[in-house]
């Protein structure tokens, strides 16, 4: 996959020398605006690379680095990256570094990637980054390596112009023969709900469309896009069409009429275009990873819909629910939307005071009544030799173990609270052995974190050999992520429309979480040449010191007490705050994992 | 006819819209202070998780919200009724149901909600909140008040009896002109 070597001719540190220099960094180190290193990722660093950069990267694959353009007094510069031979398929895509400032430790920290073409002209400081005493503007390179390309040495050059100097930066990069699987080895999943912020994240685009907004081509453009963006970093989006109270957004569902045993679908218009491009995979056509359909999707289905609330524990809730489900099933089928899978999943919580039972994080065991009387209409409304793939969803923590063994069977996709799931030592096998999908799922690191943090959440679900991660919110970056940074927990993209894009821009933190995605993804696929327990033991070691058993929490005397009686300080307190998954992490944490995935895959044939 | 006359005449008829809405949602509003069952709704919340409501434990802020329990049979109940209120509506409403705090009077909380997930007082995600100066009328006197807040918007509170007479809540029928289909679902 890649492998970024340093090349140490003349160690600069932190600040910028006189003049104009450009640099390098691997992609695991951030640059600040004023040609030194972010706080976090200098530990462990001992400088900038210098004279060339060296890259290594399997087939199917993407390799990264940063660029940094460092302009000590200022001024009018041009950065240039040479393309690699047409004929090599290698392609490269550059972004400008956006510095996001952080009132809370008054600090730049690159995050946001704009597009950008090569040449590239500005000058320092940026004018609409507005850093006063900017001397560095830094660039991400994506380098993408297809399956095509022929194994071998090649080289190009990035270039700096500032007034009459130019200063060029070799770059070699060696592509070998092992090809990238197109299936991931863990799901990294993030996820949304509904699209109201899109007029908030898009006011330009909204007011150009006014009322008509949520009904044009651009408004689902827009969700396609997000859609792609997720698609084209390895990763799965999910986007979560209805409200605690069982409010539906119109794209997400089918129009209905009808009560009772006349309830059915009048338009399948909204639905289809919202999901039919996304589930035949036609909206990823133009990427490089080529059309597919989006592999899971969250169904409207709530409490709420498609039957009325009004008619529950009666024949009507039954036959509203089966009528409509029914249509669905058939729809699908005759549509050869196939291959998602349709989950059926309850987010409301009764905290929200629109239902009595908790669908999510169920906590009290009289709740699981609805769960089995859902599986039991599913039943009802699903032919039972369907090729259309529906699975009922249960996002878990409180009385997780409980729930594995009392909606054993009905239950076929676990979203498990990452901590309390460790303490199940048992439960990754047994749910597995049953054919069930297992994930986790948490947060997202803020920018203040190392980037390797980023890998934390891609290693583990595949050492405990689960399934996948959810990031729960991914796509909101605060009220100014620009100029008032909170830090990003909640986002992994940010809208582009201040740079005149209708559409998500990536970030650092979501190449990072993709390359190491991608480089697992191999990693796994070398299970081939030795033993996969030996891989993530070894992988364990590489990444920061810890065995595979590090990764887990002992079942805590906790664990064996009422549910009930425990609150989020008791579960906090339990599970150890083991210094090698967060202050003691390096920032090269994962770049270790992938010297050693990169010496098997030279090994391999 | 001149333009002012035409906007004159536009907004005569708007406001003899709101006037219609007003009158209808004020309807509802009286049907559900007969229908809605006071004692049922005392009964919804169980006693734990009322006992935890107000409860501040440094050590556990969420406390309150994690072990926020109804009993089903009593939710449902109201619930339905609330439904088949909302349905007297000329237009899309919601009956919500609210109820004064018994550990702290001066705060109110929303106890059912309804699928469009209209309110005018909600504070999204406020598991009880101050009580407002109309909710407060209604419970002291037991009129029904109407209260324009937000743009577009209209609400008639009423009051909730139990079997003694007694104000134990109020409900909130509302409606909303030009309603938006994608706020709220997150």
């Amino acid at each position: 996959m890649k492998h970024l070597r340093f090349l140490m001719l003349g160690l600069a540190t932190s600040m910028a020398c006189a003049g104009a220099d450009l640099r390098a960094t691997p992609e695991y180190v951030r640059p600040n605006p004023f040609g030194g290193i972010v706080d976090s990722d200098r530990h462990g660093i001992s400088g900038f690379i210098r004279g060339q950069v060296t890259l290594e990267s399997a087939r199917a694959a993407y390799v990264s680095c940063h660029l940094v353009a460092v302009v000590a007094e200022g001024g009018e510069y041009g950065l240039e990256v040479n393309p690699f031979p047409a004929a090599t398929g290698i392609r490269l895509d550059l972004y400008r570094e956006w510095f996001h400032f952080l009132p809370a430790s008054n600090r730049y920290i690159p995050d946001a990637l704009i597009p950008v073409r090569s040449p590239y002209a500005s000058r320092l400081p940026e004018a609409d980054n507005h850093i006063p005493g900017q001397t560095a503007q830094a660039f991400w390179l994506d380098i993408w390596v297809p399956a095509s390309t022929q194994p071998g040495e090649y080289a190009t050059s990035a270039v700096l112009k500032t007034g009459s100097r130019t200063m060029p930066l070799p770059i070699k990069l060696t592509v070998l023969s092992q090809v990238v699987p197109d299936t991931d080895a863990v799901a990294i999943d993030h996820n949304t709900y509904g699209t109201s912020w899109f007029d908030e994240q898009y006011p330009n685009l909204a007011r150009r469309y006014g009322q008509d907004f949520s009904t044009s081509d651009a408004f689902y453009k827009l969700i396609h896009a997000y859609h792609r963006v997720f698609y084209e970093h390895r990763g799965v989006f999910h986007q979560l069409g209805y409200g605690h109270a069982g409010k539906v957004g119109p794209e997400f569902a089918p129009q209905l009429e009808g009560s009772g045993r006349s309830k059915h679908v009048s338009s399948w218009e909204a639905f289809d275009r919202h999901y039919g491009p996304l589930l035949d995979g036609s909206a990823f056509a133009q990427t490089r990873r080529g059309a597919k359909p989006i592999p899971f999707a969250y169904l409207p289905i709530n409490p709420e819909w498609p039957a009325s609330y009004l008619g529950w524990g009666e024949p009507g809730y039954e036959r509203e629910f089966v009528n409509v489900v029914s249509e669905m099933e058939r729809h699908f089928r005759e549509k050869g939307w196939t291959s998602t899978r349709f989950e059926l999943f309850f987010n409301h919580k009764k905290r929200y005071k629109g239902f009595e039972w908790d669908g999510d994080e169920t906590r009290f065991a009289g709740d699981y009544a609805y769960f089995r009387e859902y599986a039991r209409l599913l039943k009802a409304a699903v032919p039972a030799d369907t090729p259309v793939k529906f699975v009922f969803r249960a996002d878990v923590s409180w009385t997780m173990e409980k729930q594995f063994k009392e909606l054993a069977g009905i239950i076929n996709f676990w979203t498990c609270g990452g901590g309390m799931f460790g303490w199940y030592d048992y439960a990754p096998r047994m749910l597995k052995e049953r054919g069930d999908i297992v994930w986790i799922y948490g947060g997202t690191p803020a920018v203040t974190e190392p980037l390797s943090a980023m890998a934390v959440d891609v290693l583990r679900p595949w050492l405990w050999g689960i399934d996948g991660f959810v990031r729960w919110l991914t796509t909101s970056p605060g009220p100014d992520p620009w100029n008032k940074f909170e830090g990003g927990t909640e986002t992994l993209v940010y809208p582009g429309e201040p740079f005149g894009v209708e559409a998500p821009l990536a970030s650092v933190r979501l190449k990072v979480e993709r390359n190491a995605v991608q480089d697992l993804t191999l990693l796994n696929d070398l299970a081939r040449v030795r033993p996969l327990e030996k891989l993530k033991v070894d992988a364990a070691k590489a990444f920061n010191d810890t065995s595979v058993e590090d990764w887990r929490t002992p079942r805590p005397p906790l664990a064996d007490g009422n549910p009930e009686d425990w609150s989020n300080t008791d579960v906090d307190e339990v599970i150890p705050k083991n210094r090698k998954f967060t202050t003691a992490l390096q920032p090269a944490a994962w770049q270790h994992v992938r010297e050693y995935m990169l010496e098997l895959a030279r090994e391999a044939k | 006819m001149t333009s002012r006359f035409a906007l004159i005449l536009a907004a005569a008829g708007l406001f003899a819209q709101t006037d219609d809405r007003t009158q209808a949602l004020n309807r509802v509003a009286q049907v559900a202070t007969v229908m809605v069952d006071g004692d049922v709704c005392r009964r919804i919340q169980t006693p734990r998780s009322e006992g935890l409501l107000t409860r501040v434990d440094p050590r556990d802020p969420w406390a309150a919200a994690d072990n926020y329990d109804v009993n089903h049979a009593e939710f449902i109940q109201v619930k339905k009724t609330l439904i088949r209120l909302s349905h007297l509506c000329p237009e899309a409403c919601d009956v919500n149901l609210w109820m004064p705090v018994a550990a702290a009077p001066d705060r109110v909380q929303i106890m059912i909600r309804n699928v469009y997930e209209m309110s005018q007082f909600w504070n999204w995600g406020a598991l009880h909140q101050p009580m407002p100066a109309e909710m407060k009328k209604v419970l002291d006197t037991g009129q029904r008040v109407t209260v324009r807040r937000r743009p577009g918007m209209v609400s008639v509170l009423a009051p909730v009896y139990d079997s003694l007479g007694d104000i134990i809540g109020l409900v909130e029928v509302v409606s909303q002109a030009g309603r938006n289909p994608r706020e709220n679902v997150k």
